[in-house]
């Protein structure tokens, strides 16, 4: 059910962020450290959910945490978040290579050469 | 271009758009023959060995990707939708039973001289597009791409 955080999907980052209520704290976290009572305003949900998503997040190193006076204030973590961004290039690099060798390869088939032999 | 227009599904989907410098009709034509596919399908440096082609809805396109470092990579296409010089549909695994095959939707905009190719791709998850990604990534350092990577985390470090 939503908000709550199961503890198979704590493994790494891409399970982490799997969860959309996750991600909606890794949006609002973008825009700025929250302490989690700003995070529970922002987002609507109860606290004990919450501070369960946060503590899946902190494990993946995708959000850390510091004190600040009897407050925990919570932001963006880079290392978790390198692998995600990492592996999302590989896809797009893929079809990125492949789109740039298909405008190549029409280019010579422009003259009406529709020959060609494969590589 | 990764932005996605048709951000229905964003959790389990990927959009790559691009513009390409010929007429939609040629365009087209480089997706529906494997003598053309074979010269341009894949990232720089690999290379394809068909086993099985069938340009047709219900077809199989039955081949092996060869990484520069020497790995290979089965691949199995099935195309769903064929609408020609529109729209191709097709499903994209590791072989016919593969249950995380997933699709991917190219649409050809005609603008003359140029043609837009936008690719949607679907998985049935959010979590097989994950994986996907690992896997893709995973076919990228095989390639040529494994100093964009290295620069990449250097840089966030």
């Amino acid at each position: 059910m939503a908000g709550m955080a199961r503890a198979a999907t704590t493994s790494d980052a891409f399970n982490a962020i799997a969860e959309p209520l996750r991600r909606d704290i890794l949006d609002v976290l973008r825009a700025g450290d929250r302490p989690v009572l700003e995070l529970v305003g922002e987002l609507g949900i109860a606290q004990p959910s919450v501070s369960k998503h946060l503590k899946v997040l902190r494990e993946v190193h995708l959000v850390h945490v510091r004190e600040a006076g009897r407050r925990r204030i919570y932001s963006l973590d880079a290392r978790g978040l390198r692998s995600v961004h990492a592996w999302a290039g590989g896809f797009e690099e893929f079809w990125n290579e492949s789109f740039d060798s298909l405008n190549a390869y029409v280019q010579g088939l422009k003259g009406g050469d529709t020959g060609g032999t494969p590589r | 271009m990764t932005n996605s227009p048709y951000a229905t599904t964003p959790d389990r989907e990927i959009v790559i758009a691009r513009t390409i410098d010929a007429p939609r009709e040629l365009v087209f034509s480089a997706f529906t023959d494997v003598r053309h596919l074979s010269r341009w399908w894949g990232p720089d440096g690999f290379t394809t060995t068909t086993r099985s082609f069938a340009f047709r809805e219900g077809g199989a396109w039955d081949f092996v990707m060869h990484a520069p470092d020497g790995s290979h990579y089965l691949n199995w296409i099935v195309w769903r939708e064929i609408t020609p010089p529109e729209r191709i549909a097709l499903m994209h695994g590791e072989s016919a039973q593969d249950p995380d095959a997933f699709e991917s939707i190219f649409t050809f905009v005609d603008h003359g001289e140029t043609t837009e190719i936008t690719m949607r791709t679907v998985f049935p998850t959010a979590a097989l597009r994950a994986r996907a990604v690992e896997q893709y990534h995973a076919i990228e350092l095989g390639g040529q791409t494994l100093d964009c990577l290295a620069a990449y985390v250097a840089e966030h470090r």
